[in-house]
């Protein structure tokens, strides 16, 4: 780490609500992640393969939480992304009939979205569209992309989408290695969410969050620090665009299907709103949020479904108003508040 | 020669109804600061007023009286219960307008249905105009669209209220100071640009089927003409919505629309990218 030294020289100690954090964040995550590795115990096919939906959702909302919760970028067209590399995943796997097919199916359905989150951004980042501007040009990009899906029926199959895709796997010889069973692709893509947030956790941790916190804070103080924040805001928005491209792969293959919903503006309003919920720049919090939030639309969608956009609306306007950080910050202020009161009082009894 | 003159016509009748549309946004834009989700949600709610008059037996001239009306009480009551508590957190502006978007489309989806509605053309017939058959109700509406504009510029440019306008554009705290009355120039200017999308919509509705999501369109849209058009200003508006409309028209004689609609974004991100306070800067 030759590059910048002297932030690890003047480490400052860590402070009471960063110290609580960690725990808080370490202790969900552990707790989280022994729960989902024993779930398949005691769980049927069913509900493992609706979990293992709601994982691959929460990859998503994990990617949107890294550009807006760090980045400071907020997406409203995310799901362009996913529903981009779930289209890339079913067409090549598709199309090609060859043994590795589907691996490469996965290997597009990272490098498209990839490579388009680098033409977008680097067009609108390196033009200093920040904040609001950003929004829009997102809604925009995600309205377009499910028109594309839908118009262009030769390649996308319209609007009942596309069918048949092969799962996950390939041959080697005369032996063919796929993962067909709902406990093997359970296991992969939860292996795939632990490892991309505990990455990014680790990530956002060290010096380059601290780049990143800079740049949001302030980011005329970081360019003039020498920092190029364009370059980094780029990157941002391409590891963003991969992550969100990578579960849109996987989600493909799991389901076998793929359909212009992928890409609707619905799917980018609910990211968002998992991501709200759970807690903006915690990482974690996300996938908590994509867990609750789902459960809920279960449960009004079994009422009425045309329910669910009216609750999605008035969501909006109560994380607004009454609880702007999400449910993880919420947890961490009761917890510096204990924490405190405890300190306090037993700093009376030791005199 | 011919098919020139069609081509420049649809795309004044694109152009036209953008500017209406567009125009309400970079009131509400340029004055408070405020990006406004929701704006697609008044061109829809013109366009069903349209529609609940047809139904009631009314007629179209009718519901173009009424729909300002409906546009800027539904715009009022906007700002009253939630925008002007969120002056100052401009991306809670956007997520609460939002909310009410899907609020609004949902509410309109339940109660007149999934299905479109046609609305039948109230101006039949067609005029003859620089050598071509054109339809009336077309010419109509880029005549009604232009004078719209017209009458926005007047009444900034030399009413007492237009100065207020302008003065508050300029700078905020020091109107204030100047015993402008700044909250209710917001409550006006919200209202007004909401009656003008509700103008919008129901001018669109008689050009093809009515449907929930009508206005979602427009949102992007009209976005991007204020703001490749030149944020704070009416001939950026105009200039803008001639461009996408102009633009739009084109590329659909030669490509598919949705391949078009693509293109005018891929356009308009580059004109940003190069051109960041708009063809006409304030």
């Amino acid at each position: 780490m030759k590059w910048n030294p002297i932030i690890f020289r003047f480490k400052l100690p860590p402070t009471l609500k960063q110290l609580v954090d960690e725990r808080i964040w370490l202790v969900a995550f552990i707790g989280l992640a022994g729960l989902l590795l024993a779930y398949p115990l005691w769980a049927d096919g069913y509900s493992l393969n609706l979990v293992r939906d709601m994982l691959i959702f929460g990859i998503v909302a994990l990617s949107l939480d890294w550009l807006w919760g760090k980045g400071g970028m907020l997406s409203f067209g995310h799901a362009a992304f996913f529903g981009i590399g779930a289209y890339s995943m079913a067409i090549t796997s598709i199309n090609l009939d060859w043994g590795f097919s589907s691996l490469l199916g996965l290997f597009a359905s990272v490098a498209i979205p990839g490579i388009i989150a680098l033409l977008i951004g680097y067009f609108l980042i390196f033009a200093g569209v920040r904040g609001a501007y950003f929004v829009i040009v997102t809604l925009a990009i995600g309205i377009v992309s499910q028109q594309a899906a839908i118009s262009w029926v030769s390649v996308t199959g319209g609007d009942s989408g596309l069918l048949g895709i092969p799962p996950l796997g390939f041959t080697l010889g005369d032996h063919r290695f796929q993962l067909d069973n709902s406990l093997s692709l359970y296991y992969v893509v939860l292996t795939v969410a632990l490892l991309s947030l505990l990455f990014l956790w680790q990530l956002s941790r060290g010096l380059y969050g601290n780049l990143l916190k800079g740049i949001e804070n302030n980011e005329k103080r970081a360019q003039s620090l020498g920092h190029n924040t364009s370059l980094h805001l780029l990157i941002v928005m391409i590891s963003s665009a991969m992550l969100a491209g990578l579960a849109g792969g996987l989600y493909a293959s799991c389901t076998g299907f793929v359909a212009p919903d992928l890409l609707s503006l619905m799917l980018s309003t609910e990211i968002f709103v998992w991501v709200a919920v759970g807690g903006r720049g915690t990482l974690l919090g996300p996938f908590i949020g994509a867990f609750i939030i789902m459960r809920l639309q279960q449960v009004v969608s079994s009422i009425s479904t045309g329910l669910w956009p009216l609750v999605i609306g008035a969501i909006f306007i109560i994380i607004v108003f009454v609880f702007p950080d999400g449910i993880l910050p919420f947890i961490r202020k009761f917890v510096v508040r204990f924490k405190l009161l405890f300190e306090k009082s037993g700093v009376k009894h030791g005199r | 020669m011919e098919g020139i003159t069609y081509l420049f016509l649809n795309a004044m009748t694109v152009a036209s109804i953008l500017m209406v549309v567009g125009l309400g946004l970079a009131i509400i834009y340029g004055l408070m600061e405020l990006i406004n989700f929701a704006h697609g949600e008044f061109v829809t709610i013109g366009a069903y007023t349209l529609v609940a008059a047809d139904l009631l037996g009314g007629s179209f001239w009718m519901a173009l009286l009424c729909a300002p009306i409906v546009g800027a009480l539904f715009g009022i009551l906007m700002e009253r219960v939630l925008i002007r508590y969120l002056y100052d957190r401009p991306l809670a502006v956007i997520l609460a307008t939002w909310g009410v978007s899907l609020i609004i489309r949902q509410g309109i989806q339940l109660t007149f249905g999934a299905k479109g509605f046609g609305v039948s053309d109230p101006l039949v017939g067609t005029m003859s105009i620089v050598g071509v058959e054109y339809p009336v109700y077309r010419l109509f509406l880029i005549v009604t669209a232009l004078s719209i504009m017209a009458t926005c510029y007047l009444i900034i440019r030399y009413t007492r209220f237009g100065l207020d306008v302008r003065t508050v554009i300029q700078d905020r705290e020091m109107a204030a100071c100047m015993g402008i009355n700044t909250r209710r120039i917001n409550l006006m200017a919200f209202s007004a640009g909401s009656a003008l999308a509700a103008i919008g919509g129901v001018l669109i509705a008689p050009l093809g089927n009515v449907l929930p999501h009508l206005g979602l369109g427009y949102l992007a849209k009209s976005f991007f003409v204020v703001i490749v058009g030149g944020v704070g200003n009416i001939a950026g508006v105009a200039a803008g919505s001639c461009l996408i409309g102009g633009l739009e028209t084109f590329f659909n004689y030669h490509i598919p629309v949705s391949l078009s609609q693509a293109l005018v974004l891929i356009l308009a991100i580059v004109i940003v990218r190069y051109r960041p306070q708009g063809i006409i800067p304030k």
